[in-house]
């Protein structure tokens, strides 16, 4: 039961990355209706690119880190808006959905082609912590992860429901025609959503880092993967549902792995997936109707 | 001089012109009428005026400037703004918020800075939305999300938000379609109550008991063409119209 209740906690705090790359991914269906498959890799770029600051400056702290990689995510979620969303015609959607999936390889292989494959160490801050009730521990780094997460989640949810930018973006996703008409270029809320999703992505990419340890360009595809499962289950297009629904599978995935090993974990996570599709295909949070 | 003036404009679909050749002028501060059988051209004319179909052929000034190819956006700066025949509110936003969002029309752009006009909260347009709702009758109803209005307050709702940006020229695209007389006669205290404030309204509708009664001045489409224009009596007088609603097709 111990045994239990510990990997499910440790996993529910890690859960917070995945909730953070599917708000991405559903943040950017729900405004243009479209997939954006290279939003995980960007997110892990990201997260290399803050490893940037302790090249230029050994011994920089962890901190510094993490916010040059939430510079950089939101720099390479425009540079993603630019490539594959901007210059490509709405009416052709299919082509906007390849050239995520090209950018998704290509940053994958920067990523390969730079670190010559090897997994780097990535910084981490409170990992000399420990919670502990009883047998009971609460990982200090896991912690941290998991706040820092939810702080940057909080400041999304306010951006969106408390700012005309918000408001803005919210019309753009119900509406897109009467929203021009309401003067809101909508090319321009696309952008935002790029660079406000690549922001949070930045940061996911380096909490896992942080709380993994090192980095690898291995993580780009099964990241891509979680944060589609958590998409789906949360429903596609529904914050709160990513948020819910990546901590259930963080959770899930850590179970499994403590009780049936780490290979065998992502089966379950697949199985979990086809259940939802079977028996609540909308998802957790299906968004009500109201969208054109 | 006019405050809208269209030349020669065109828009053809493939082989079809849904406007052909249609020359138009309307001064500032009338109610103007654009009618015309289903299919003549109307809603393809307000399209055209606002951006959202590119011309074929022609031109289109407003205030004395072309803006024919100015992106939609943009003319909304240049202060028009419509309504839509099918209604397209927010529907998952509040009736509040949706005159909310039309606060970022270019007009609050020259006013407010960038930070507070997007990250700003809503305390600064308080006064001016408890007006606009105020005007449409819906100030009971502003927590209310859009969706779940009924239909007449929903049409209300679209007015004040074309309001909202604080148009020079209105087009009303079928106001009152599906109203019923009484709400019907609420309608036009508003179109007159919008003139006495100094807006000019393009007013395409089916309803010929408002449309005499409010407009100052009348245009007549058919297949796209302009076959009559005048004050709504000459209107009614006119032999060309009688025989494009009574003749050929159905009205």
């Amino acid at each position: 039961m111990l045994d239990f209740l510990q990997s499910a906690s440790d996993g529910i705090l890690f859960g917070a990355t995945y909730a953070l790359i599917g708000i991405g991914f559903t943040l950017v269906f729900g405004v243009m209706h479209k997939l954006n498959l290279a939003y995980a890799a960007a997110s892990v770029g990201g997260a290399y690119c803050g490893l940037l600051i302790v090249k230029v400056a050994a011994g920089a702290p962890a901190f510094a880190v993490f916010f040059g990689a939430f510079l950089a995510g939101g720099v390479l979620g425009y540079l993603v808006y630019l490539t594959c969303f901007h210059f490509i015609p709405v009416s052709n959607p299919l082509a906007a959905l390849m050239a995520t999936v090209g950018m998704l390889l290509l940053i994958d292989e920067i990523i390969v082609h730079e670190t010559d494959g090897v997994p780097l160490n990535y910084p981490a801050m409170f990992d000399d912590v420990m919670l502990r009730v009883g047998e009971f521990t609460l990982r200090g780094d896991l912690l941290m992860v998991f706040v820092v997460s939810m702080v940057c989640m909080a400041g999304l949810l306010a951006l969106l429901y408390k700012t005309r930018l918000g408001l803005a973006t919210r019309a753009v996703s119900q509406q897109a025609v009467a929203a021009q008409l309401c003067g809101i270029r909508v090319g321009r809320v696309n952008a935002m959503t790029f660079v406000v999703t690549g922001l949070l992505g930045g940061i996911a990419g380096a909490m896992i880092g942080a709380s993994v340890g090192t980095l690898s360009p291995l993580l780009t595809t099964p990241l891509t993967i979680k944060g589609l499962i958590v998409t789906v289950i949360g429903g596609l297009g529904s914050i709160p549902g990513a948020i819910i629904a990546g901590l259930l599978v963080g959770g899930f995935e850590s179970v499994l792995q403590q009780f049936r090993g780490v290979t065998e974990r992502d089966l379950y996570v697949m199985l979990l997936l086809f259940v939802f599709l079977v028996f609540r295909p909308g998802g957790l949070f299906a968004p009500k109707g109201g969208r054109d | 001089m006019a405050l809208l003036e269209l030349k020669g404009v065109s828009r053809h679909f493939g082989g079809v012109r849904a406007v052909d050749g249609l020359d138009l002028a309307v001064e500032a501060g009338q109610i103007f009428g654009l009618i015309g059988p289903n299919g003549s051209g109307k809603s393809t004319t307000v399209n055209l005026i606002t951006g959202l179909f590119a011309l074929t052929s022609g031109s289109i000034a407003f205030d004395g400037r072309d803006f024919g190819a100015l992106p939609t956006h943009l003319r909304l700066g240049r202060g028009v703004a419509r309504s839509f025949q099918n209604i397209r509110l927010f529907g998952q936003l509040t009736v509040w918020q949706n005159l909310w969002v039309a606060q970022n029309s270019p007009a609050d752009h020259a006013k407010r800075g960038f930070l507070s006009r997007w990250l700003g909260g809503q305390g600064d347009v308080r006064e001016e939305i408890s007006q606009l709702l105020e005007f449409s009758g819906l100030a009971h109803k502003q927590d209310e999300l859009a969706a779940n209005l009924a239909f007449g307050e929903q049409r209300r709702l679209e007015l004040a938000r074309a309001l909202a940006t604080r148009p020079k020229l209105v087009l009303l695209d079928e106001p009152a379609a599906g109203m019923n007389n009484e709400e019907i006669g609420l309608l036009r205290d508003r179109i007159l109550k919008m003139r006495a404030q100094g807006i000019t309204v393009l007013l395409v509708e089916h309803v010929m008991e408002l449309v005499m009664d409010v407009t100052d001045r009348i245009a007549v489409l058919n297949f796209g063409q302009k076959i009559a224009e005048g004050t709504p009596s000459e209107i009614q007088a006119d032999a060309a119209v009688r025989k494009a609603y009574l003749g050929g097709e159905t009205a």
